[in-house]
């Protein structure tokens, strides 16, 4: 019998915030108590965006509030289903499947976990960080080619090999006491010139090698960026858990649509990024290794 | 108070407990949708396991599936752990008295689909389904399909090999679907599946490639609805005189689907594409069925079973 039983609700999601921001980028906040109160960092919602779409879209969860019952999700309208998505007004109805997929792994609090983040890759990074705050050591770093779609303020953190006009966090981190720097391509100030990974590979070089042995490099984010991630954990011997995205049917596992490339045992396989993913350990990609 | 309405269907020598048939390479080796709080194996007469090979496949490279106007592509390429693992490895594990477990039998010579019959005849699985009509694959599947002398050998072949009941797989790309079902029926089978996917591709214009990994893919969802009534509706002509009962599917998606099939003729109903769009699907239909039942005075579905008027 299926040990997974149950783990997976169909909720009637209501609408209760949907806030757009430059680059078609909106934050939606979402009534769904069952999926805000079982959701682990790194899983991810199921959303019919609308009755002409029925098939569902697959989208990160940012951040959780189990009281309130709430889950924040940030998205980019790339096509027709996100595009469908940014219509969709306060109060109005989205069935939904959550939370979905394998978390990131952060069960080892000894661990200095280095959460890197890009674009509408950061949902799942800001979810870790939130979840650890408190219980393990974290730090952020987060790449946006455009406007970032939060609040933002100069950090409070020293951070070894962090200089110059590397200044601004994201508030919420801020006042959990995570640690987080930004960068950008486009000239943001108060971020790092250049991408994400380059970031916090300053950042890693400059810690002890003790230091550095305790680190573990947790990344959502477009491909090239996770190329780099996993590159930069290569260079340095840290290990890298890397969250993927693949086009979905059913997301619960049953259609084998959305799979990715492992070598397991010194096997190709593939995997499932729905359910085996959405994070992988970076070593058993052959795309990133 | 009213007498219960009986929604259990005799089908092909099986009792199932209801028609509902959820249906291979949706719903991977049986046990995905429990995942989901609500979802019960006990609304379903039986699940069909995802597409099995003799030797395991790796499947398609991705993209594998992909959204079109009512409907979907799929190429995933029969990716399976090989027929071995199967009986011993994912048999063993599924809750057999909550309902019954099909095998979607599949081979690229009739020797492999001969032997993949002969390893399933001694295992749990109640029924095998042949897969002579996969579009995904280079060999075999809808190759055989396509010509109804091959799609009879196939069905010979296995029924050499087998006791258990045998439920043949059609293509809609056949010119004459009743003849290839005549020529299956003599060879053996105990039941049809009316219709496996249609052929078809998607083109993403910014890169001018296609979009799914394998050029084509199987096409399914509502966009093939009206195809698989009017096959189920061309196969029943033949089917009825053997007594062999069709597991009507392609496009099923709500309750009013589930009553179009089985008024044209389908004994079974089967669930694909429609679980993706709803995974509580099985619950609604049987409320719909019930509904329309108890509306037109009838005890049991069998009664509406082929009762079109034509
Ligand atoms: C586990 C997971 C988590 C994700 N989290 C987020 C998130 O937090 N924020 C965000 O903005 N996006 C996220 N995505 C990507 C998001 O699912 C796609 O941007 C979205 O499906 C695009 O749909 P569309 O109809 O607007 O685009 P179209 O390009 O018109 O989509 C056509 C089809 O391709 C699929 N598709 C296209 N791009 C992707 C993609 N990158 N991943 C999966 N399917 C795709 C669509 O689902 C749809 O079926 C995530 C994807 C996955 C797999
Ligand atoms: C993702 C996917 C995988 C499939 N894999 C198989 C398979 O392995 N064997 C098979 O006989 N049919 C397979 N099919 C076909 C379905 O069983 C079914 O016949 C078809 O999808 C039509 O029904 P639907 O419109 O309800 O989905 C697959 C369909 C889909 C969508
Ligand atoms: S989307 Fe169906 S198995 Fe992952």
């Amino acid at each position: 019998m299926n040990s997974n039983r149950n783990t997976i609700f169909e909720e009637q999601a209501s609408v209760v915030a949907h806030i757009h921001h430059p680059g078609a980028q909106s934050i939606l906040r979402l009534l769904a108590p069952k999926t805000a109160k079982s959701a682990k960092p790194g899983q991810f919602v199921h959303i019919r965006v609308s009755d002409a779409l029925p098939l569902r879209r697959p989208i990160s969860i940012m951040l959780t509030n189990p009281e309130k019952g709430t889950i924040d999700l940030l998205y980019k309208h790339i096509g027709e289903g996100t595009k469908q998505l940014s219509e969709r007004k306060v109060g109005e109805v989205l069935p939904m499947l959550g939370p979905i997929g394998t978390p990131f792994d952060v069960s080892d609090t000894s661990k200095r976990y280095v959460l890197i983040g890009g674009g509408v890759g950061v949902p799942p990074i800001i979810f870790t960080a939130d979840a650890l705050a408190g219980k393990a050591d974290v730090v952020v770093f987060a790449g946006s080619e455009v406007e970032f779609p939060f609040a933002l303020k100069p950090s409070t953190f020293i951070l070894p090999g962090i200089t110059g006009n590397t200044t601004l966090t994201i508030a919420s981190l801020e006042e959990r006491n995570i640690p987080c720097r930004l960068a950008s391509n486009a000239g943001l100030y108060g971020c790092y010139e250049g991408h994400v990974p380059s970031l916090a590979r300053d950042y890693l070089l400059a810690l002890s090698d003790e230091e550095r042995s305790r680190c573990v490099l947790l990344s959502c984010g477009p491909h090239p960026m996770l190329h780099a991630v996993a590159k930069l954990g290569r260079e340095l011997g840290v290990p890298a858990q890397l969250s993927l995205e693949e086009f979905m049917a059913c997301a619960i596992g049953g259609c084998a649509g959305c799979v990715v490339k492992t070598i397991e045992d010194g096997q190709e396989k593939y995997r499932r990024v729905c359910v085996d993913g959405p994070v992988f350990a970076a070593e058993l990609l052959p795309e990133f290794s | 108070m009213s007498k219960p309405i009986d929604l259990s269907v005799n089908f092909a020598g099986l009792k199932l407990q209801t028609p509902l048939v959820l249906l291979s390479g949706c719903v991977g080796f049986g046990e995905e949708y429990t995942r989901i709080e609500g979802f019960s194996n006990a609304d379903v007469g039986a699940v069909i396991l995802k597409g099995t090979t003799l030797e395991p496949r790796m499947g398609n490279a991705p993209h594998r599936v992909y959204e079109t106007p009512a409907g979907m592509l799929n190429a995933i390429g029969l990716q399976n752990p090989g027929t071995r693992y199967v009986i011993d490895e994912v048999l063993p594990r599924l809750p057999h008295h909550e309902t019954q477990f099909w095998a979607n039998a599949n081979g690229s010579s009739l020797e492999e689909y001969a032997e993949v019959a002969a390893m399933f005849d001694d295992s749990p699985v109640t029924a095998i389904e042949i897969n002579i009509s996969c579009p995904n694959v280079k060999e075999g599947g809808v190759h055989f399909g396509n010509d109804p002398c091959m799609a009879a050998k196939v069905v010979a072949a296995m029924r050499a090999r087998t006791s258990k009941p045998l439920i043949t797989k059609l293509s809609p790309n056949n010119a004459d679907i009743a003849e290839t079902a005549r020529l299956c029926i003599e060879a053996g089978t105990d039941g049809l599946s009316v219709i496996n996917t249609l052929v078809g591709m998607a083109v993403d214009v910014e890169n001018r490639k296609p979009v799914i990994g394998n050029i084509s893919g199987g096409l399914s969802g509502p966009c093939v609805k009206p195809v698989a009534l009017w096959k189920i509706h061309q196969t029943r002509a033949v089917a009825d005189k053997h007594g062999v009962p069709i597991l009507g599917q392609g496009g099923l998606t709500t309750p009013q689907d589930a009553l179009e099939f089985a008024i044209t003729g389908a004994r079974a109903l089967g669930l694909g594409t429609g679980l993706f769009y709803d995974p509580l699907l099985c619950k609604k239909v049987l409320a719909g069925l019930e509904d329309y039942l108890s509306r037109h005075e009838m005890d049991s579905f069998e009664q509406l079973v082929g009762s079109l008027k034509v």
